[in-house]
């Protein structure tokens, strides 16, 4: 356990019937991927929404502490959770398409995000999505902008998503789910997209799915949530060793070894062709 | 979506043919030709003449502006209100939601034709015709809200729980920058309960008029031109006198239409 944690959960939330999620504890550390899996139900969404602070807003209650960077956000007032919201900590949500607002344009959508923690003015602006445009894939013509989100894929709204929430620049993002909308080709798409900026900005990052192998090719670490509860929290390197019937029900889900897959990852394609190759004419 | 804009186009016609037949000189919706009551069609009127000899044609022309006018009027009035109370009962306090809403039933389940009828016969009998039409349309704007404020706040109460509202939230927006998310969204919900409510409206007024309720004489209504269809003796002298009820009923066609394809 390190002391300089990024964030350091201790919570258990509910709703007015019903305990959701019960004495969670888990860490980041700054730079780290930790994918938190679990299947549906598990709680994976309360625990988005608890960390946000958000829950009060569905008619969920927290209790426990949400440590960023020393600060209890639990304890925070709304006005001081607003203004951590979307600049330290930012939010890729699930389904891209109801995320974004239909009726406005997603210019607007970065002026209104912007707008909420920037003084700055237009220009900044201009400049700060022209970056964020090129880094997420998305094209750069103005036209683009322009656009309503049901006149764009499902696949560049969930681009569009991921450059939003990189827009202040946030210590943290929490991405929930943000392939299970997307067909084969984006999700790959994505999850690539996310671990290189991992890997160049350092980002910090909790992926949460119920997809073990987009959870296998980003993440550092992995936590297996089951009935509110985290079971199981290992190195990706050492998901051999799990133990909990929910981690081995999901690994034994996979098409192949997560050893396999591991194999396949950042370069390793390259990297590894050679060797499959070797294998298959042996 | 294909008749949007022929639709569109009738009604802006039937408009332009009333503003002028209403403005040719010599006619009058009031100016009685006492030769000719009860007249059939002629070149003089293309329509016929009422029991007093009035022009028909001019008086519906003037009787379809008054009421459009006025049915607008007072349904941007009433959808004004309703986005005010069905907003403030979706975004604020769960009981300020419960209890506007329950107003909103206490509302609709008024006996609103008694209750028309009871502020119109409160009205002296002396009441100019011009106020007697702005009363008219005030007290329909006054009673129709409910429904409206209904839709709206079940429209609001979607808007508040979905989930780029939550994203917003998520983003870090504050009250204002929320306000500014929802509001083309409302929009969306405002316009068809707007024109929704028009041809409601000059249904209303039409209905009123009919019981003598209505705007006053000698201000033509479509109320008032019903009125006549309950004298039978008239009804047998000229075919004219249906005139007026079939050109009404072709105006709610087509705002009924353009609040469909809208």
């Amino acid at each position: 356990m390190n002391d300089d944690a990024l964030l350091r959960v201790h919570l258990s939330a509910g709703y007015s019937t019903r305990a959701t999620l019960s004495r969670i504890h888990f860490e980041l550390q700054q730079g780290e991927v930790l994918g938190l899996v679990g299947s549906s139900g598990a709680g994976k969404s309360t625990l988005v929404l608890s960390l946000l602070g958000l829950l009060p807003w569905r008619g969920g209650r927290v209790t426990g502490e949400v440590l960023l960077g020393g600060r209890n956000l639990l304890e925070l007032s709304e006005k001081q959770l607003r203004s951590i919201r979307g600049r330290e900590i930012a939010l890729i949500p699930q389904s891209p398409m109801t995320a974004l607002n239909a009726s406005i344009s997603l210019r607007r959508h970065f002026e209104e995000a912007w707008n909420a923690h920037e003084k700055r003015g237009r220009a900044a602006l201009e400049e700060r999505v022209r970056g964020l445009m090129a880094e997420s894939q998305l094209p750069s013509d103005p036209e683009f902008l322009r656009r309503r989100p049901r006149e764009i894929s499902v696949g560049q709204a969930q681009r569009v998503l991921i450059a939003l929430a990189l827009l202040h620049r946030p210590a943290l993002i929490i991405a929930d789910e943000p392939t299970s909308a997307l067909d084969p080709v984006t999700q790959s798409q994505i999850v690539t997209l996310l671990r290189s900026l991992n890997r160049t900005h350092g980002m910090t990052l909790l992926y949460i799915s119920h997809d073990l192998i987009s959870v296998i090719q980003l993440c550092d670490r992995v936590a297996v949530l089951h009935q509110g509860a985290i079971v199981e929290n290992l190195p990706v390197g050492q998901l051999g060793e799990a133990r909990h019937p929910a981690s081995l029900a999901l690994l034994n889900a996979l098409p192949v070894s997560p050893e396999t897959l591991l194999r396949f990852r950042d370069n390793a394609v390259a990297d590894a062709l050679p060797q499959t190759l070797d294998y298959l004419h042996r | 979506m294909r008749l949007r804009y022929p639709i569109l186009w009738l009604l802006l016609g039937l408009f332009v043919a009333a503003s002028v037949i209403v403005s040719m000189p010599g006619a009058g919706y009031a100016r009685q030709d006492r030769d000719a009551t009860l007249a059939p069609a002629s070149a003089s009127h293309p329509a016929g003449t009422d029991a007093l000899g009035r022009d028909r044609l001019v008086r519906v022309a003037a009787a379809f502006l008054l009421s459009l006018a006025g049915s607008v009027i007072a349904s941007a009035l009433t959808t004004v209100a309703a986005a005010g109370v069905g907003t403030l009962a979706a975004f604020g306090r769960a009981s300020m939601g419960w209890s506007s809403m329950v107003v909103c039933d206490v509302f609709l389940a008024l006996p609103w034709m008694f209750l028309l009828m009871m502020v119109r016969s409160a009205l002296p009998l002396t009441a100019s015709p011009a106020r007697s039409a702005t009363i008219t349309f005030l007290v329909l704007a006054a009673l129709g809200w409910p429904a409206s404020a209904r839709a709206v706040y079940h429209g609001a109460l979607q808007l508040k729980s979905s989930d780029w509202m939550l994203y917003a939230r998520a983003a870090g927006l504050d009250r204002a920058g929320i306000v500014r998310h929802v509001i083309p969204s409302l929009f969306h919900l405002l316009v068809p309960q707007f024109l929704i409510t028009i041809p409601a409206f000059v249904m209303a007024e039409a209905n009123l008029g009919a019981l003598g309720l209505g705007v006053g004489e000698p201000l033509p209504s479509w109320g008032g031109m019903l009125f006549e269809l309950n004298n039978s003796p008239m009804l047998m002298q000229t075919r004219w006198v249906y005139f007026p009820v079939a050109l009404l009923v072709v105006v709610l066609l087509l705002l009924e239409g353009v609040a469909v394809e809208a």
